[in-house]
């Protein structure tokens, strides 16, 4: 996470947007910010308003009322200056297919106003950070889709624009290839890019994302960091405990500590995983130096994390919006 | 088999009939009637052959609408599944190829005949009016039904043979063009080859091919109909051949429709990963007339091929005329130069017409809009670049067009005069407008209904342009500005710009704006 100080100007600062489509409300006061060489996920059900953001931060669609800005700059105003920062990845496979990888990319570096000189050194930089180098002669409509999504990278990443967004960017890749995508976004977040990604594919995000806005039937239902999301504040912190062997009665040792206010087995146990909830007051630090006389063998402690998906379900709505 | 065509049948016309477009064309054809009738009134007021004139007229447009319709409309049946790769869902949903080809193709000609049966109770005006007997009517009505039918199942063939719309539509074309220009080129031939040069057995061919061909051409059975109606059946040869024709067009469609998409699909696959075999040169300043000249027009390879044919094309002109007349010259004279100029004209509308409905649709297709908004490229640049990239293109039809006008001017004007090219030449530009246009409100009925728009355009815009270069030339006379003529043009062009196509530029950039926003 880069140094942020009350002067960071922020990659994207949304205020107030609101936007209709023939009567249906998609937006509705939507306001937050994403800070800079950050990567920043972007959530919500089917419809709940995030492609229509995303075309509004990308100076495509105008919004009804609100101002988005791009590093300082507002996108109404310079909508020129705003393009030539960011680069956008469209949810649809948009490419020409009768091209060649190096093809495509020429066609876009020469489009954005770099020299030959400049797209030859460009296109060999994105091919290698998107691991095409092999590629770069076959024809796109013969890549698989895993494939083609990394040519849609390399081709957002041809102007060396300062904010990536990416909408959808895993969907309809195996694991393999959306690992492998993970993998070139946390090396872009590296060299220092701001990544802005919307995708369904939580437990992906989670692992992943420094900050996560989640957005439901027009509006923000939170925005901020990841962790703060993640952490169980509403009750005393659950702990994870695996032990590397079966160790017969354990729990009911365990059930002897005076911090232990209550043990469980997880779903599908294998008899090593333990959930234990501390008394009330007591810290993880506290668990521990009661554990260690019982000498067991411990594999691993540590605070349970909420799952994203149940932060995600506890914020959102049931059903499709009308 | 029935349930699943019935399904696809009904399905696509319901989706015609909840569609505006559909209804909007029909009655743009019933306005095309009485606009008719008003152009029939004027030109033979005061004669007994009004209704003739104007019953005439629309057999013609009608021609043209439905062979241009072939290239566009029906070329596309089957390869739009091909293109957005249902057709193999379609195939896995148990539909069989009859049930495919009944149904993608049927609904688009009941479409289209319903267009045509929304002008019979109009038409009966022409009875009233004179000169035209109902039985004349019908005859001309159902020959015009026997052309559709014939149309719309060539292109089917076309449509199951290929693998993109495209390809398909350029087919189509070349047949069409192929069709109306070979009697008229092969006449010119055997009545310019001394007798004895040819073997027998191709003369006969060659003096063969005219009659045969004309047995199917609507042209001819209308004008028979409607000029020598004691002499003629009701429903003639090309009623029944026409329908045979199509049957056995229909037929191949069917039982070669599995396996031409599986090969399409091997083509496809076994040519994704390979290198392309001929390199594209690096991307030019303008990217997009790069990517539209290289990629949706053919390149470098397809334009020295059309360039070498017409050079082959002017060149058998050349030899014909020697062995004709014995006259060894790189001029054409009598029919040969303008013969020619028809048929470097015919391919460039064609060619613009083509490729002007096509540019922006290749976009949308590919969905590559909002991408290319996302450039520096203003939206006027991008609509800039797009039609110079097409301009290249059709720089060999031009160049030929343009040879053969100046080369053979007298054979030439000996059919058009000037006037004719410039009015020629403005409407062409006018249509090109007109096709991107709607290339971009509907899939691939862009180029029928350019051709409607065109027809009522000509009149609007013929009049002023053949009036303002006399006006302008006087004036211009008058105050010693020289070359008056060159002048009279020029004004022309700005006012035939200003008026007619800055319009429709406007309303292109603000609908291609519209469409990259989605």
């Amino acid at each position: 996470m880069p140094v942020i100080t009350r002067d960071t100007v922020p990659a994207i600062a949304i205020s107030g947007l609101s936007h209709a489509f023939r009567g249906h409300q998609a937006l509705s006061n939507v306001s937050f910010a994403v800070l800079p060489q950050t990567l920043h996920a972007f959530v919500g059900p089917n419809g709940a308003g995030k492609t229509t953001t995303m075309r509004m931060i990308c100076t495509l669609l105008q919004p009804n009322a609100g101002e988005v800005e791009i590093f300082g700059s507002n996108v109404r105003q310079n909508a020129a200056a705003v393009r030539r920062r960011i680069g956008y990845m469209p949810d649809h496979f948009s490419m020409y297919r009768q091209m060649t990888v190096a093809e495509y990319l020429d066609f876009f570096g020469t489009a954005y106003g770099l020299t030959q000189q400049q797209r030859d050194q460009v296109i060999g930089d994105v091919l290698t950070l998107t691991d095409m180098d092999g590629r770069r002669n076959d024809l796109i409509s013969g890549l698989s889709r895993g494939m083609q999504q990394r040519v849609s990278l390399a081709r957002v990443l041809v102007h060396d624009p300062e904010l990536l967004l990416l909408d959808e960017p895993a969907s309809g890749l195996d694991p393999r290839a959306r690992i492998e995508l993970m993998e070139i976004l946390r090396e872009l977040r590296r060299i220092g890019k701001t990544v802005f990604i919307s995708s369904h594919i939580l437990s992906e995000l989670a692992d992943l994302c420094d900050a996560v806005t989640i957005i439901d039937r027009g509006q923000v239902k939170y925005s901020g960091p990841m962790d703060l999301l993640l952490e169980t504040t509403n009750q005393q912190p659950l702990w994870n405990l695996r032990l590397t062997t079966i160790v017969p009665g354990v729990i009911e040792r365990l059930r002897t500590l005076t911090c232990v206010a209550e043990i469980t087995e997880p779903e599908f146990s294998n008899g090593r995983d333990f959930i234990i909830r501390a008394a009330a007051g007591l810290s993880g630090n506290d668990l521990l130096r009661e554990m260690l006389p019982l000498d067991l063998p411990l594999a691993s402690f540590g605070q349970q994390r909420r799952h994203l998906n149940d932060a995600f379900m506890d914020l959102t709505t049931r059903g499709v919006p009308a | 088999m029935i349930s699943g065509t019935a399904a696809l049948f009904a399905w696509t016309l319901k989706s015609d009939n909840r569609s505006v477009w559909p209804h909007a064309v029909r009655g743009a054809f019933a306005f095309m009637m009485l606009f008719t009738l008003s152009l029939a009134w004027t030109d033979a007021f005061g004669t007994t052959r009004i209704g003739l004139r104007f019953f005439e007229t629309i057999c013609v447009l009608n021609i043209v609408i439905i062979t241009v319709a072939g290239i566009s409309y029906f070329s596309t049946a089957v390869t739009e599944e091909k293109d957005a790769g249902s057709l193999a869902l379609l195939q896995l949903a148990g539909m069989s190829s009859l049930a495919i080809t009944l149904g993608k193709s049927t609904s688009r000609l009941v479409s289209a005949l319903m267009l045509l049966a929304v002008q019979v109770p109009f038409s009966f005006l022409a009875v009233t009016l004179g000169g035209v007997l109902w039985q004349q009517l019908l005859a001309a009505w159902v020959a015009l039904a026997a052309w559709l039918i014939l149309v719309a199942n060539a292109a089917l063939l076309c449509s199951a043979r290929c693998s993109t719309s495209g390809r398909a539509a350029a087919i189509a074309g070349s047949m069409a063009i192929l069709f109306f220009l070979l009697p008229s080129v092969t006449r010119t031939t055997i009545a310019s080859v001394p007798p004895g040069i040819l073997p027998a057995p191709v003369m006969t061919v060659l003096s063969n091919l005219p009659p045969a061909l004309e047995l199917l051409s609507p042209w001819r059975r209308v004008d028979r109909i409607l000029n020598n109606w004691q002499n003629t059946r009701f429903l003639g040869s090309q009623f029944t051949l026409s329908l045979l024709l199509a049957a056995a067009c229909f037929a191949v469609s069917t039982l070669r429709l599995t396996a031409w998409a599986r090969h399409a699909n091997d083509a496809d696959s076994q040519s994704g990963s390979r290198t392309r075999r001929l390199p594209v040169e690096r991307c030019w300043k303008l990217p997009l007339t790069w990517r539209d000249f290289h990629f949706y027009t053919g390149g470098w390879p397809f334009f020295l091929l059309k360039f070498t044919a017409g050079l082959a094309i002017y060149s058998a002109f050349v030899v014909i005329q020697q062995v004709g007349t014995g006259q060894w010259s790189i001029v054409l004279t009598g029919d040969f130069g303008w013969t020619a100029m028809l048929v470097f004209s015919a391919v460039l509308t064609v060619e613009v017409l083509l490729y002007s409905s096509g540019s922006l649709f290749s976009e949308l297709r590919q969905s590559t809009q909002s991408t290319i908004a996302m450039t520096p490229c203003s939206s006027v640049s991008i609509l800039l670049q797009k039609a110079a990239g097409c301009l290249i293109a059709v720089l060999p039809a031009v160049f030929w067009s343009m040879f053969t006008l100046t080369v053979s001017r007298n054979s030439v004007l000996t059919l058009v005069d000037t006037n004719t090219i410039v009015v020629w030449a403005l409407m062409l530009v006018f249509s090109s407008h007109v096709a991107a246009l709607l290339s971009m409100f509907t899939r691939w009925a862009a180029l029928p209904l350019t051709v409607l728009i065109s027809f009522f355009a000509f009149f609007v815009i013929a009049g002023p342009v053949l009036t303002i270069p006399d006006v302008v030339d006087r004036i211009a006379i008058t105050h010693n500005y020289q070359p008056s003529r060159l002048f009279a043009w020029a004004i022309t062009a700005f006012w035939t710009w200003l008026f007619a196509l800055l319009p429709l530029q406007l309303w292109i950039r603000d609908q291609w704006d519209k469409l990259s926003r989605r």
